[in-house]
């Protein structure tokens, strides 16, 4: 079991690079080039240079192929590392904050990947593979005794509402992420209009659909963590703090649906609630930092 | 089949003066079906789950370290319990009645109007104006390129109506109309949750801390007429010394007769009936054997210990326990169960075995004056007053849950209609395109159509989609314009 641990392991390093160079590969690309131009004059004694300036310009579409081919090396890595740590563990890897990162490592990357591939937009990668590079650094800085492989304790003890409850969670939280990146992109291209960044009528459908498919997620996190604590505790809900803090992301998300489909918000404010939406995201991720309360088990 | 619609002339209605009380529910109607005021209350709502949120974290107390002049503020934000506050109910039971109101009932006829009864006609302003469009001519007389367009429609699961207006045929195509019902569903859902906290809390009931020594019986109450039985308690531990599994081995007696056996383990509770019995800790307890002078039981059975904690060592766990009948009552505390930590507090030095017992004098008829306290071992008798208290051994207590909540199907049938209801209307978007097809003026026909997707990016692509179908299924070249996007 030991060695498949340390497999995992070095599989989750070689995503880590991957992933690295992947987003280095995605902020070039999103970014552009730096082309510095040198203004000379002709003079009798041939030409003298007497300035130099410099311009952002849209790099070719290799180093976004890279980039692409990069973040699937990286998925592909950290899906070997789950699976192996699922071998060695006998339970998905979702018990603590260093499976469940790890596991979002994988997520994040794979459904950017697909809504790169569907809408053909590779420079939401410059913001979402920034993230996961910074999910990856908190996974390298966390405890090494998390890294092995620990019995569950009895709450956890529940191999299928473990596994849908907790990959759900992941699942909205990836997708909101990549909600998040074409916010971002959306506020850059009207504010800047950014010539090479995808149109903004598009970002901001993207960040839409994202949602869709993240508040449905979400609202199972709710549904199938009920169930599961109705078995586990003996109640549906117990304003826990982390269940709290999962509703109050899905109410930021809900704001955003109804002022979009009834009100007819579109850009701007709509990116702006998106950015609100992640940051409830990452208050309920990292929550277990300051919460106490049911859900602090966590391992952190 | 198309379906031909003709367009109405309805008679315009006449307005009337309100009286003052129509004009209050006019009010009211109004504010509960504003989408604007729903959102306002959703986002009250989700400020105040986020404030209980807090309230249960470090993160007030860290605002506090670093801000001195808001601990008051701090202090009150610990003391309110948010969920149980009138503003909190308050604010759910507006919420609720919109969505009722506002979601449901105000919003159904209209969803259904637009899919069992939608606009056919349109204007050519409509089209032009469009983010984007196709336009075609044919050969074909106006007629047969509206049917042969509808068909294509049709062939790609598009419903189709037209209508006719002069010359001109106006055709309306949409699909997944349905899906939009689902918010129906959707919010129904969300009522019923409310509704279930209802129905539980008055109907139910909740027990958290059903403390049943090995070989006990305790009653369950609530008319229930159930009692259970802790046979046995097992508990399996890691290397590390956590607890890895720990099960309640059960009998469930109803009016004092078994009805069921089972060993319940967390995550796997008993249900009877309606009735469930969840494991919820363990712990240890103290059997003591009471008597008065003259023979007669005042006590005998296992005292669950941890339910306390001494006052000068948090790590000795405690009991409590009066006897009226005896004018005493009893402190028991046991040895400190982790000794490592802060060991000065230790004071008693109790040995594995021993307990610790104080007894003080209970109402004006005590026997006793003064507190008395004594160490006593395993199997040893001591008196106090008219009270002679044995400790007769250590045993195991578990902690169960058990609960009735008849609002279970109310829960289950709400979780489903809300998933089912938020499928139906994401995975199922309402795709619209409306068109007119007429004479070109050369005996041919031309062709209009356009998407209702104003700056909806996937709609204007699902009609691009759609028109490249129309291309390859007619052979008919189509001239696409968009308008220049706007941000």
């Amino acid at each position: 079991m030991q060695a498949l641990v340390m497999l995992s392991f070095y599989s989750f390093a070689a995503a880590s690079i991957a992933y690295v160079l992947s987003a280095i590969c995605y902020v070039v690309y999103a970014v552009g080039r730096v082309r510095v131009r040198r203004t000379s004059l002709a003079t009798g004694n041939g030409p003298a240079i007497v300035g130099t300036s410099a311009s952002l310009e849209p790099t070719g579409p290799a180093i976004g192929q890279f980039a692409t081919m990069l973040a699937w090396f990286g998925v592909v890595f950290q899906g070997i590392s789950l699976v192996l740590r699922t071998l060695a563990a006998g339970h998905p890897p979702l018990s603590n904050m260093y499976e469940f990162s790890s596991t979002f490592v994988f997520l994040v990357g794979l459904v950017y990947l697909l809504f790169e591939r569907h809408y053909g937009v590779r420079q939401l990668g410059a913001i979402v593979l920034p993230v996961t590079v910074a999910m990856i650094a908190y996974v390298w800085s966390l405890p090494a005794y998390l890294r092995e492989v620990n019995p569950l304790i009895p709450a956890l003890q529940n191999n299928p509402m473990m596994t849908f409850h907790v990959s759900m969670a992941i699942l909205a939280y990836s997708t909101f992420a990549v909600a998040f990146a074409a916010a971002v992109l959306y506020l850059v291209k009207v504010r800047w209009n950014v010539s090479w960044l995808p149109s903004a009528a598009l970002l901001d459908d993207l960040g839409f659909r994202a949602v869709t498919i993240g508040f449905p997620a979400m609202a199972l996190v709710l549904i199938l963590g009920s169930v599961w604590a109705y078995q586990a505790w003996g109640t549906y809900w117990s304003w826990d703090p982390k269940e709290a803090a999962a509703l109050f992301t899905w109410l930021i998300y809900g704001v955003y649906l109804h002022t979009r489909t009834l009100r007819g918000w579109r850009g701007s404010r709509s990116a702006i609630i998106l950015l609100v939406g992640f940051a409830a995201v990452v208050f309920t991720y990292y929550g277990n930092y300051v919460f106490g309360g049911l859900h602090a088990y966590g391992g952190v | 089949m198309i379906g031909d619609v003709q367009p109405s002339a309805r008679p315009a209605p006449v307005a009337r003066q309100k009286s003052g009380f129509e004009w209050v529910v006019d009010r009211i109607w109004r504010f509960f079906c504003s989408v604007r005021v729903g959102i306002y209350e959703i986002i009250f709502l989700a400020l105040l789950v986020l404030i209980g949120a807090l309230r249960n974290s470090s993160v007030p107390q860290a605002l506090a370290d670093a801000v001195p002049a808001t601990k008051p503020l701090v202090e009150r934000w610990y003391a309110w319990d948010v969920y149980h506050s009138a503003i909190f109910m308050v604010t759910m039971t507006l919420l609720a009645i919109g969505i009722a109101i506002g979601g449901i009932i105000n919003r159904a006829p209209g969803l259904w109007a637009a899919i069992a009864h939608p606009t056919v006609t349109t204007t050519h302003g409509f089209l032009r104006g469009a983010d984007v469009a196709a336009n075609a001519t044919a050969a074909a007389a106006p007629a047969d390129l509206a049917e042969t367009v509808a068909g294509a429609f049709r062939d790609r699961r598009y419903r189709v109506l037209t209508a006719q207006v002069g010359e001109e045929t106006h055709l309306y195509a949409d699909r997944n109309r349905y899906g939009k019902l689902g918010t129906v569903p959707l919010h129904v859902a969300l009522i019923l949750v409310l509704v279930g906290g209802i129905v539980g809390a008055r109907w139910g009931f909740r027990d958290t801390d059903v403390m049943v020594p090995e070989g006990s019986v305790r009653e369950i109450g609530h008319d229930t007429g159930l009692s259970v039985r802790l046979n046995r308690f097992d508990e399996d531990y890691n290397e590390d010394g956590s607890a890895k599994t720990y099960r309640s081995n059960l009998t469930v007696l109803k009016d004092g007769q078994p009805v069921r056996d089972a060993a319940i383990t967390v995550n796997h509770p008993l249900t009877l009936g309606d009735v469930v019995f969840y494991q919820s800790g363990f712990g240890q307890a103290v059997t003591l054997d009471i008597k008065d002078a003259q023979g007669n039981v005042l006590y005998q059975d296992a005292l669950p210990l941890g339910e306390f904690r001494s006052k000068t060592n948090p790590d000795a766990p405690a009991a409590l326990l009066d006897l009226p009948a005896a004018g005493i009552s009893l402190t028991v505390i046991a040895p400190d169960d982790n000794p490592p930590n802060q060991p000065e507090l230790d004071t008693l030095h109790l040995a594995s075995g021993q307990m610790y017992l104080m007894v003080r004098p209970l109402g004006p008829d005590s026997p006793l004056k003064d507190p008395v306290a004594q160490v006593i071992d395993q199997g040893d008798a001591t008196t106090f007053g008219n009270a002679t208290v044995t400790f007769e051994r250590e045993r195991r207590f578990t902690v169960l849950q058990v609960a009735r909540n008849p609002a279970i199907p109310i829960f289950l049938a709400s979780a489903l209609m809300l998933t089912g209801g938020i499928l139906m209307v994401f995975a199922f978007p309402h795709r619209r395109i409306r068109g007119i097809i007429g004479p070109n003026g050369a005996g041919g026909s031309r062709l209009a159509l356009a998407p209702m997707a104003k700056r909806d990016w996937a709609g204007q692509r699902a009609f691009e989609e759609m028109v490249d179908r129309l291309e390859a299924d007619l052979g008919l070249p189509m001239e696409r314009s968009a308008r220049a996007e706007s941000a």
